[in-house]
């Protein structure tokens, strides 16, 4: 089995090198297209397996190509990339299935299936990783691929400067990343990640403080954590829809897949302290996220901006995790960290179905704009059913797995009160209270997302024209049902996860994290239950009881059927519906301290009505962290190097100044 | 709390409608009643002139008070010449549209109120 | 409604169905084909707590619906055709009608090419309330007679004097 499992992480890498091979050469034609998507399909198939019996077995072998300092490669996988590279399999798979009916056979195609399937060759050579080089150059090819990716349609307006945002932040995490990996390869003497988290004790507290803070602002450049996130609504609208689900299903997760090997692989957990402070930053980053995609109209972008507010659910989860293990209620730990690593599993499933479908969307309407669709609920049927599940999903909703995710996250914060400090008590609630605010600003955002393009009526001639046919359904397909798996099935998920935990924290909470009947607890036999196997009975059973109530048992009095009343309106037209903007109208109105909104109106003459001319009325949300945070550091990049530009005359004899002084310095040092 | 104290001291003022009927309520535009007896056509005719929404219509040997065309707004009563009055009557519902419909018979042998004819 | 096809129904048998079906509690959608909305300005006083519509069971709802009751104002102007014959529809049977105010009654507007005229010419009416406006007393007993509660008074009402007038 140990063996097996490697086998089978081999194998998805061998099949996405295959795929990306036939890319390269074939995908230029139909055939070849097909051909290379299904290796992908294949590969993803593999790391799905892979990932699961991982997860259930906890033991993998260890694969070492050549040695280990000069071009070698070390690999074997832990429990911890377990969930993450199932969830790869999974995504893999689903865009396997998508990407035939998505991309045209071309040249642009194979450049991007090539450098796609590289990408995912990286992503898991990044987690079966276990040697600090090893995991370096895969996350340093992880990102340059994706930049790549991002790239597929460079022409396009936006497209360079999102790219560029990517990778310029992600390089900037990737310095970081490198930083915290050599304090603990120095101050531990070796290079190997077990060989590091079994003596990271000899590492000072202040030195392990340190790596831990840069880890985690270096991999919170990856998961889009706030302040470090303006690359999310930059680069995700640009890419391909698949591309964008990848980067929100997958890639921003290998920033969390860093945090948590930091936190609690390597460095064993730390001082309460630290939990905190990824709490409130998780909690920070889940509240701005969904405020700012309130504002959003463009489908992508709003998505893009759902993600910052999910990694910020999932960073509160991880530092309660790590909260609660510093207190000594590890039990509780134990619960969130399963929450964190089914959040992660849940969030890939979903949203990089909801990217997808909106992919389908763009195809078929030829935009993203909410405000320009409507309807759709009847052109695009099937997708809409999908979108719906997704949607379900993401906004919590009973008997999914976003809800079930939820449930057990606000469970665990909620036993704040068994740490005996106070002050960390209150500070746990108020993360619980600020999560639970988000958790009805995303139903609200959902809603809006689902109800204004697909209900109601089309507000343009394309929307009204939308065609299904000939539309990716069966990736999407697959990852609605694992969503409703993932939710229904919940108690298989938490006892395999449950398994995760107990190999990284050491704690076994089996007893009391389920009971036979199907019914999760949240550590605590006497705290809170729920089955959402039996939930989602009971939900089935509510839709249907009425139904068959009405059919026995209804009146035998004549009855006349009349169509819906709807205010004696001789004809409804598209304009008279709400917009993407004045639905989200409520929210801006009370946030408006935080979006500093810009007005724009112009009237074509004085008159108050309107009625000699349009009215033209433009709002803007301030960009507050471009503005105030990273302009600054930008201006104050550029007058350093303004300050050290003299030194770069393009003068050759001051350059041959310069390797005489270095001569007459380095014979001196050497003297001496 | 104003508005309640303000409430106390007045004393309740909602109408006791329908057990009984508030005093002013006679001041209120009403339909006109007529004295027959002292009702000739030509002032039948003067009165059909003088209603603006054609309540009253004069056909032969009968004046026809259309109640639910009357606006109370008491043209005929300034006409009339003290042979029509305010009714009082304000109270109309009806189930037929027929029951809002009046006659009332023109003594052919009255004298003119106002003299001779010009 | 109630009263369509039973004109050689008598008085107190109508006055009894009514009571049963609408005795307790009604509420009311009022709607406007076209009046000069005074006739909605005495309804809304309707509210107020001088003429206090509640403490008699009689609650507004805009919801065609939930309505029992239908108080209909204004001539019926052909444009909102479309508007009346939805709300008449949309509200379930048993419901009653009234035609308030002398425009309802086709009292005010002849039939032409851009008004009906009176109410009945579209629907058929329970009650007739006339007054331009009616006050919202003779709105309440209007409702009253409606509901069966109190009997209507009109036909036995003389306007001559020197017969039995008032």
């Amino acid at each position: 089995m140990t063996v097996a499992i490697t086998a089978l992480c081999v194998a998805a890498a061998g099949a996405w090198l295959l795929a990306a091979a036939v890319a390269a050469i074939g995908a230029h034609l139909r055939a070849g297209l097909i051909v290379a998507c299904a290796a992908s399909c294949a590969g993803g198939g593999c790391a799905l397996t892979a990932g699961v019996l991982l997860a259930l077995h906890g033991h993998s072998a260890q694969v070492q190509l050549g040695s280990n300092l000069v071009g070698g490669a070390s690999f074997h996988p832990t429990p911890l990339a377990a969930a993450f590279i199932a969830l790869l399999g999974l995504v893999a798979v689903a865009i396997g299935l998508y990407a035939p009916r998505y991309h045209h056979p071309g040249i642009g195609t194979s450049a991007y299936l090539l450098v796609y399937n590289l990408g995912l060759l990286a992503s898991i050579a990044l987690l079966c990783a276990s040697n600090v080089v090893t995991f370096l150059v895969a996350w340093e090819s992880m990102a340059l691929l994706c930049y790549l990716l991002i790239l597929r349609h460079q022409d396009r307006p936006e497209v360079p400067q999102g790219a560029f945002l990517f990778l310029a932040l992600g390089e900037t995490g990737f310095v970081l990343i490198i930083a915290a990996f050599v304090i603990l390869a120095t101050h531990t003497g070796t290079l190997d990640l077990s060989q590091i988290a079994h003596r990271v004790h000899d590492v000072p507290a202040g030195w392990r403080t340190a790596a831990f803070l840069l880890a985690l602002t270096g991999f919170g450049f990856k998961a889009g954590m706030v302040p470090l996130h303006i690359w999310l609504p930059a680069a995700h609208p640009v890419a391909p829809a698949d591309g964008s689900g990848f980067l929100s299903g997958v890639i921003v997760k290998l920033g969390i897949y860093g945090i948590a090997l930091f936190g609690f692989e390597l460095l064993h957990g730390g001082p309460g302290w630290w939990g905190l402070v990824v709490i409130i930053l998780g909690a920070t980053s889940a509240l701005l996220g969904i405020l700012y995609a309130l504002m959003e109209r463009e489908l992508k972008r709003f998505l893009a901006f759902s993600t910052i507010e999910n990694i910020g659910v999932i960073l509160v989860a991880l530092g309660g995790a790590l909260t609660f293990t510093a207190y000594g209620q590890k039990a509780i730990g134990s619960l969130l960290l399963i929450t964190a690593l089914y959040m992660v599993v849940n969030h890939g499933t979903y949203k990089t179905l909801l990217f997808l479908e909106t992919g389908v969307i763009e195809h078929a309407t030829g935009t993203r704009d909410m405000d320009k669709l409507g309807g759709l609920v009847r052109t695009l049927p099937r997708t809409a059913v999908i979108f719906l599940i997704g949607v379900f999903g993401i906004a919590a909703l009973p008997p999914l797995n976003g809800f079930v995710s939820e449930w057990l996250l606000f469970q665990g914060l909620f036993q704040g009160f068994r740490i005996p400090s106070h002050v960390v008590g209150i500070l746990i609630i108020v993360a619980g209270a600020a999560i639970a605010l988000t958790a009805g600003l995303a139903l609200n955002a959902f809603v809006r997302a689902f109800g204004i393009p697909f209900l109601g009526m089309p507000r343009t001639e394309p929307a009204a024209k939308a065609d299904e046919r000939g539309m990716p359904i069966t990736g999407p397909g697959l990852l609605a049902a694992s969503c409703v798996f993932l939710g229904i099935g919940a108690p298989l998920v938490l006892l395999t996860l449950q398994r995760v935990s107990h190999s990284i924290t050491g704690v076994n909470i089996r007893a009391v994290l389920l009971t036979s009947k199907l019914t999760v607890l949240p550590a605590h036999a006497d705290f809170s239950s729920l089955s959402p196997t039996y939930l989602a009975a009971f939900m089935l059973a509510m839709l249907l009881v009425p139904i068959v109530i009405y059919r026995v048992a209804r009146p035998r009095a004549r009855s006349r059927s009349t169509p819906v009343w709807d205010g004696g309106i001789l004809a409804f037209k598209p304009r008279m519906q709400y917009t993407a903007t004045t639905f989200a109208n409520p929210v801006r109105v009370v946030f408006e301290a935080l979006y500093q909104p810009h007005v724009d109106l112009q009237r074509a003459s004085d008159d108050p009505a309107g009625r000699s001319g349009p009215v033209h009325y433009r709002f803007t949300v301030t960009p507050i962290f471009e503005r105030y945070l990273y302009q600054p550091v930008v201006g104050l990049v550029k007058r350093l190097a303004g300050l050290a530009r003299p030194l770069q005359s393009g003068d050759v004899n001051l350059y041959l100044l310069y390797v005489f002084v270095a001569v007459i310095v380095a014979y001196a040092i050497y003297a001496t | 709390m104003l508005w309640f104290l303000r409430g106390l001291r007045r004393g309740i003022v909602t109408t006791r409608y329908p057990d009984a009927i508030d005093d002013w309520t006679s001041t209120l535009p009403s339909a006109p009643a007529f004295r027959s007896a002292v009702l000739t056509d030509l002032l039948a005719a003067r009165l059909q002139a003088a209603c603006p929404t054609g309540a009253l219509r004069h056909d032969a040997g009968v004046l026809v008070v259309d109640l639910g065309s009357c606006t109370g707004c008491g043209r005929c009563i300034a006409a009339g010449g003290g042979v029509v009055e305010s009714s009082g009557e304000f109270l109309l519902s009806a189930r037929r549209r027929d029951d809002l419909i009046k006659r009332i018979p023109i003594n052919a042998t009255a004298a003119e109120p106002f003299g001779g004819g010009h | 409604m109630i009263g369509e096809q039973q004109l050689d129904v008598t008085a107190a048998e109508l006055r009894e169905r009514a009571l049963s079906l609408f005795g307790r509690s009604l509420h009311i959608r009022t709607v406007d084909t076209g009046s000069c909305a005074v006739c909605e300005s005495e309804i809304r006083l309707l509210q107020a707590p001088h003429y206090d519509l509640h403490r008699l069971g009689f609650f507004f709802t805009p919801a065609p619906r939930h309505a029992d009751l239908l108080l209909i104002t204004g001539p019926c102007v052909r444009a909102f055709d479309n508007a009346l014959f939805e709300v008449v529809n949309a509200t379930p049977d048993p419901k009653a009608v009234i035609a308030v105010g002398a425009c309802a009654l086709g009292g005010i507007y002849p039939e032409d090419e851009f008004v009906h005229g009176a109410l009945d010419r579209v629907v058929g009416v329970d009650v007739y309330i006339p007054g331009c406006p009616p006050s919202p007393l003779a709105l309440l007993q209007g409702l009253l007679v409606a509901v069966g509660r109190l009997e209507e008074r009109v036909s036995e009402l003389s306007l001559d004097l020197d017969r039995g007038g008032p």
